[in-house]
């Protein structure tokens, strides 16, 4: 007796007809169905696990808005005079660049999707730049984020009086914006281990391009959160 | 992905309503600030399921028909042994106990976390697994 793969036909060792319609599906995985491909394309572990995981920091900051909201309502007379404190025109200056930074973040996320780890031309040809390139300049506008931050309390401490312990209005505003800070630099961290691997292997591996995708989200989910912060604490004040 | 996506619907949905209505009967704006933040985790993950499930279709799991051979081969890395996550926990003890007792216990363990996070992601990328 031959011995041939199992197929359509002979799986089982009994012989069926093709036209057999409840069979079909036990041999799908065998035989080449172009609807079903033998390998099934599977949601990234990795992906599904970030963006779950980030579904609970937003409930995290959730505690923190309804903390500004609630003082908010109970003191309206402590946000009248402390919020003339704020600078809102620099504060908007370094929201652009948080922003421009989510933008950057995603064009270093094509180039890991094509697996371009570095770029394939000189430094200032900007089009040629793989995922390392764009994500150094994400990290270079995140630290400018972090750094226009830390003046901005240096002002309102020294110059303002306005701190943690002294009014409601100084413990929210800086409990949630530090809070924030403190999720961009981790994001910061997170920029520079990814960095890290390519220097690390011969060649961009899939998990690489993985870890740049989920640290991308992380990247947009903190952007958003502080657009919301943003117009919470600066916009209607 | 589309009954997943789905059940994170509802709630966004369920929440979409429920929350103008809380506010308006209520005015009370810690409840409505955490009402609209829930409402953002349910659509959000239904969002991405959604994106998901229009990226690879139905799975064996989606389908009638679907067998559970179907769903072998290879699901992802998964380490098959590590001291790091031993060392994660110890280090973040230690932060926490430097957070109550001293601020030099605290640097020790910010040390010790940055020793982790590094030795931790690049486990599988430096010695014998160098590729």
């Amino acid at each position: 007796m031959v011995l041939a793969p199992a197929t359509r036909e002979t799986r089982g060792g009994v012989k069926f007809s093709g036209r057999e319609r409840h069979n079909g599906a036990v041999a799908s995985t065998t035989a080449v169905d172009p609807a079903h491909p033998p390998s099934p394309v599977r949601p990234s572990l990795t992906s599904v696990g970030t963006i779950v995981f980030l579904a609970s920091e937003l409930m995290f900051f959730a505690g923190l808005f309804a903390m500004y909201f609630t003082l908010r309502s109970n003191a309206p007379d402590v946000w009248e005079s402390q919020t003339q404190l704020l600078d809102v025109p620099y504060a908007l200056g370094i929201t652009i660049v948080l922003v421009s930074s989510s933008i950057t973040c995603q064009i270093g996320v094509l180039a890991a999707e094509r697996g371009q780890a570095g770029r394939t031309g000189k430094l200032l040809q900007v089009g040629q730049w793989g995922m390392r390139e764009w994500f150094v300049l994400t990290f270079i506008m995140g630290a400018i984020f972090i750094g226009g931050q830390a003046f901005e309390y240096a002002e309102l401490v020294l110059h303002q009086g306005l701190t943690m312990s002294s009014d409601p209005y100084g413990s929210i505003f800086y409990l949630a914006t530090g809070f924030h800070g403190l999720h961009v630099t981790l994001g910061l961290m997170a920029f520079l281990l990814v960095i890290g691997r390519t220097f690390m292997t011969r060649r961009f591996t899939h998990q690489q391009a993985t870890s740049a995708i989920v640290v991308s989200y992380y990247w947009h989910f903190v952007d958003v959160v502080w657009i919301a912060l943003f117009l919470s604490i600066y916009v209607i004040q | 992905m589309r009954i997943e996506s789905l059940i994170f619907a509802v709630t966004a949905v369920f929440l979409a309503v429920v929350t103008p209505i809380y506010w308006f009967m209520s005015n009370d704006p810690t409840g409505t600030t955490a009402l609209t933040l829930s409402f953002g985790l349910g659509a959000m993950i239904a969002f991405y399921f959604m994106l998901l499930n229009r990226r690879i279709g139905a799975r064996p799991e989606d389908r009638e028909d679907g067998e559970v051979e179907e769903l072998a081969g290879e699901y992802g890395f998964f380490s098959p042994h590590s001291w790091w996550p031993l060392m994660g926990g110890a280090s973040a003890m230690v932060v926490f106990v430097g957070l109550v007792y001293a601020w030099f216990i605290l640097i020790i363990g910010l040390a010790l976390v940055a020793i982790t996070v590094i030795g931790w992601v690049f486990e599988y990328y430096r010695g014998e697994h160098a590729h």
